[in-house]
């Protein structure tokens, strides 16, 4: 799909058609001969909430990895382009993409004990990016970083800035992590997997209170996810990526409560809810990155391939407000 | 009623702490395990539900034999597991499996898938040495996997693959009760499907009695007729799983319920705080201070689990009402 | 259900796959596998390559250059450098792979015991073997030939012993941290007796690293003893060794330099050699430089 139906698609969904604050156009990423991106078109409004999904190995977190300029030339080849508030990502400097990063982008990682330094305090932490990109002082440093922590719903802020990381537990540092990456109020927040080390309950009151701090902040948000019944709860859009592509995009109830995909049905007829009788498995495994099939990837394992499906790509197409990559939509 | 071929009778499970001064070597305990009052029937499914911390993970190992109650008692049919002499504890090792939730790391990396899944068949002595092959493969049949993979080392599997060869290992002894930690955690969707499925197939076909441990109350709900949720170190509802789903008796059932993600319910952050420290248990209910409904009383009084209704245990002074 | 059902054939031999192949790619160990392999073949030939009788003294002939009749010259005994050569590679190999099996036999015991067993039997036998440790291998070595007195057997021993140490600390932590893997516990589980986790499940785990080092012990080895024998304290004169060769002809350094000079440059070439191929060891046998399939 070209850029032009993607911005088509958008018009549709977004009466008022406002520029929107990330767009990805036809962008693919190469690591050698594997073909790890392929043709990815996205877009994200302002105060939007997008959720990338899909399994392992379908390339969501290389997207995420790419969009905040820690995957890029010379390690993988990037083609296409990545426009964020008009500015293209694909040929920024490292060290323009360093302003961007923790200041118009926060970061949340899935492993926030491995992502936090276990030589300095938490206060010193959420306070790097108040030095390094707004310039406080030390002491509104310090008075910002408690804020910041109180509004992460971390109690006792003022006596726990003092603390390193390991005498919190796993869900106060993702509070942590998550006070870091608000710090500078972004415009757009980036989460990999943000909850999927942390109990299910726990992960309740992470993923409200993301949700929670961008609204308020009315920033925008990208979370990279597995569970599909999450994806569901909490983004406005969701993206199914599939071995590379982008299998559909849409408002997340539309894909979930009715998936035109054959891989997004797949996906949710394996979703254990409470409840569930039957799980049918989607037959087969994810070909590998090196012997991709030729035309739709899905096609080996899809209950509906024919015969063009093995040879011919298939374009995206707008159907009920979304885009799918299918021959056969019904 | 026939008898139970497990009964857990108030098993504690306590650690000792030492005090890190040089002077101060007073240890503190944490109790892992406290007041477990568990029977499992022969043909049951139950599915030990609770959250890092809640003790699911010492109860299995208790119920393995590979740690010593601190008190009470861990009976296997109605010997106790810390008696069992040299016969009956060959015995009991192969009857009872066990699935390791780090399957690939429960198996010797320097051994064959082969060799791996035939240890236990020559240990028991379950058939000639001639019929070993034949066997081996068709156990991996079993589990879907292609005799391919015989040669094979378990770190040239993949997830899916590894944890197949678990399923086969148990399978393995012909045992009569298989116990798995976290069998499908970490799994891509399509995956955990199919070793859901698997499981729930092998276990209905050959009547086996499983006990499945998982934060998941999902994957719990899809494999086991029985549920029971652990909080820090105890039992605190158990009962057949349906009735669970639909009519949570304990507010924390509740809370994990409600905090379930799912399609058509809005995002809901059922419960404030974290699970305490098992080292300083509170006074009374361990939950109270974490409950939407706690009352006075719950932070004096220390309930213990009683019966509701047929079959369905809650520790709870005000359980939910049952809508 | 088949999450698998593309798996190509598998090779018809998986020890070759993991082991043989990894190795076989990597260069220069096997240019030093190559050098070896010459050195042993000189080793195992020399009474049909030599030219003269290694200890045959011809006083008329000392101190020669390379000549038609003495290929690499003679020493200041006019006993013939190439023969000697020889023959010192005979005495090299045969005293690095001796001392190091026998160090390592009892340097592995010792360590499977202590991390198998634990507790005092453990605390007693690594006290011995910090108390070994505590001294550079020469100076360990020196101290043994002092007591033992010369001769090539006693060097055998003097450099075995200085070998136990570290294959024993090595085994020790292997062992350890291997005991302590789900497997091992599992194969309890399933009702494994002790021995058969040992055999089965334990050795297995610890004896590549421990080959690995082995591989390597075995040039130190043979610089140690070239050293010992260079001091005077190894083997004992005249015995063609490639240690005292170089002692010998460090009196004439600056009118005979081959004398010091041709034993000296065999002797680098061969440690290269085994450096070049224990490298290539460690790597092909680490199973974190392997990739996963």
């Amino acid at each position: 799909m070209d850029c032009a139906v993607a911005m088509n698609l958008e018009a549709a969904a977004m009466p008022e058609s406002q520029e929107p604050l990330l767009e990805v156009c036809d962008l693919s990423l190469r690591r050698g001969q594997a073909v790890v991106l392929d043709g990815v078109n996205l877009a994200l409004h302002p105060g939007e909430t997008l959720g990338l999904i899909g399994e392992s190995g379908a390339g969501k977190s290389t997207l995420a990895l790419a969009l905040i300029g820690l995957l890029r030339a010379p390690e993988v080849q990037l083609a296409g382009s990545m426009r964020f508030r008009g500015t293209e990502l694909t040929r920024l400097r490292e060290a323009d993409y360093r302003r961007l990063r923790g200041n118009k982008i926060g970061l949340i990682f899935q492993d926030a004990t491995a992502a936090l330094n276990p030589c300095f305090t938490v206060g010193e932490q959420i306070a790097e990016p108040l030095k390094r990109h707004l310039g406080l002082s030390k002491w509104d440093r310090r008075e910002r970083a408690a804020e910041l922590m109180h509004s992460v719903g971390i109690p006792e802020p003022r006596l726990r800035l003092d603390a390193y990381p390991h005498e919190l537990s796993g869900g106060m540092q993702q509070r942590v992590m998550i006070a870091i990456a608000l710090a500078c109020n972004p415009e757009l927040l980036l989460a990999d997997e943000p909850t999927s080390a942390l109990d299910v309950t726990i992960q309740a009151q992470i993923m409200e209170l993301i949700l929670d701090r961008v609204r308020a902040l009315n920033s925008s948000a990208i979370f990279v996810l597995h569970d599909l019944a999450l994806g569901a709860q909490v983004c406005d859009r969701i993206a199914v990526m599939y071995a590379g592509q982008i299998v559909e995009e849409g408002p997340s109830d539309r894909v979930l409560a009715s998936p035109l995909h054959p891989y997004t049905r797949g996906l949710k007829s394996c979703v254990v809810e409470l409840g569930s009788r039957t799980l049918v498995p989607i037959p087969g495994q994810v070909p590998p990155l090196n012997a991709m099939p030729a035309g739709c990837r899905f096609a080996p394992r899809c209950p509906k391939a024919k015969a063009i499906c093995g040879e011919q790509r298939p374009q995206a197409e707008i159907r009920d407000g979304r885009q799918v990559a299918c021959w056969f939509i019904d | 009623m026939q008898e139970p071929i497990f009964s857990l009778l108030d098993v504690e499970r306590t650690y000792e702490l030492r005090g890190r001064g040089w002077f101060h070597r007073a240890s503190r305990q944490l109790k892992a395990l406290d007041g477990v009052r568990l029977d499992l029937q022969r043909g049951d499914t139950l599915a030990l539900v609770g959250e890092s911390g809640s003790g699911k993970s010492t109860l299995i190992r208790l119920m393995l034999g590979l740690e010593p109650a601190s008190d009470g008692r861990v009976l296997y049919g109605q010997r106790d597991l810390s008696q069992l002499d040299a016969e009956e504890r060959k015995r009991f090792a192969r009857e009872v499996a066990f699935i390791y939730q780090n399957a690939r790391g429960s198996m010797n990396p320097r051994m064959r898938i082969e060799d791996i899944l035939a240890e236990p068949i020559r240990l028991h002595g379950l058939c000639a040495e001639s019929a070993l092959p034949e066997r081996v493969a068709a156990l991996l049949d079993r589990v879907g996997l292609p005799t391919g993979l015989l040669q094979r080392f378990p770190s040239e599997l993949s997830g899916g693959q590894i944890r197949r060869v678990a399923i086969a290992r148990a399978l393995a002894a012909e045992p009569q009760v298989i116990m798995a930690d976290e069998s499908v955690a970490g799994l891509d969707v399509s995956v955990q499907a199919q070793v859901l499925n698997l499981l729930r197939d092998l276990c209905r076909e050959a009547g086996i009695t499983l006990v499945f441990i998982t934060h998941d109350l999902g994957v719990a709900s899809y494999l086991c007729e029985k549920i029971a949720v652990l909080y820090l170190g105890r039992i605190v509802e158990q009962g057949p799983t349906d009735a669970i789903l639909n009519t949570p008796r304990h507010p924390y059932t509740r809370a994990l319920l409600q905090a379930f993600p799912r399609f058509d319910m809005p995002l809901k952050a059922s419960l404030s705080g974290e699970i305490p420290s098992p080292v300083d248990l509170p006074k009374g209910c361990r939950f109270a201070g974490r409950c939407p409904q706690a009352q006075a009383a719950c932070r004096e009084t220390d309930p213990v689990l009683t019966a509701l209704e047929a079959g369905r245990q809650v520790a709870c002074l005000f359980p939910v009402a049952a809508a | 259900m088949r999450d698998a059902l593309n798996i190509p054939a598998p090779p018809d031999s998986q020890w070759k796959r993991r082991f043989v192949q990894p190795l076989l790619r990597q260069r220069s160990a096997m240019l030093g596998l190559a050098i070896i392999a010459l050195y042993v073949f000189a080793a195992v030939f020399a009474p049909w390559l030599a030219t003269h009788d290694p200890t045959a003294q011809d006083l008329m002939a000392s101190l020669q250059g390379p000549s038609a009749a003495h290929w690499l010259g003679t020493d200041s005994y006019g006993q013939d450098l190439y023969s000697r050569l020889l023959y010192g590679a005979q005495l090299a190999l045969i005293i690095g792979f001796a001392s190091v099996a026998l160090g390592l036999a009892v340097g592995v015991a010792i360590g499977l015991a202590a991390g198998l067993m634990g507790g005092r039997t453990e605390w007693v036998l690594m006290r011995i073997v910090d108390g070994l440790l505590a001294f550079p291998e020469l100076i360990l070595a020196m101290a043994f030939m002092a007591v033992l007195g010369l001769g090539t057997e006693n060097v055998v021993y003097a450099l075995a012993l200085s070998f136990v140490g570290p294959f024993a600390r090595m085994t020790r932590g292997d062992v350890l941290q291997v005991k302590n893997q789900p497997y091992i516990e599992a194969a309890r589980l399933m009702g494994v007796t002790t021995a058969a986790i040992i055999w089965r499940h334990v050795l297995p785990n610890v004896v590549s690293p421990i080959l690995v080092q082995a591989g390597m012990r075995v040039s130190i080895a043979i610089l140690l003893e070239s050293g010992l024998s260079f001091l005077g304290i190894g083997v004992v004169p005249p015995t063609p060794d490639w240690g005292l060769m170089i002692a010998e002809g460090r009196a004439f350094i600056t009118m005979a330099p081959w004398i010091s000079g041709v034993p000296g440059v065999a002797l680098a070439i061969l440690l290269v050699a085994l450096n070049l191929l224990g490298d290539g060891l460690r790597d092909a046998f680490d199973p974190t430089t392997q990739k996963d399939a």
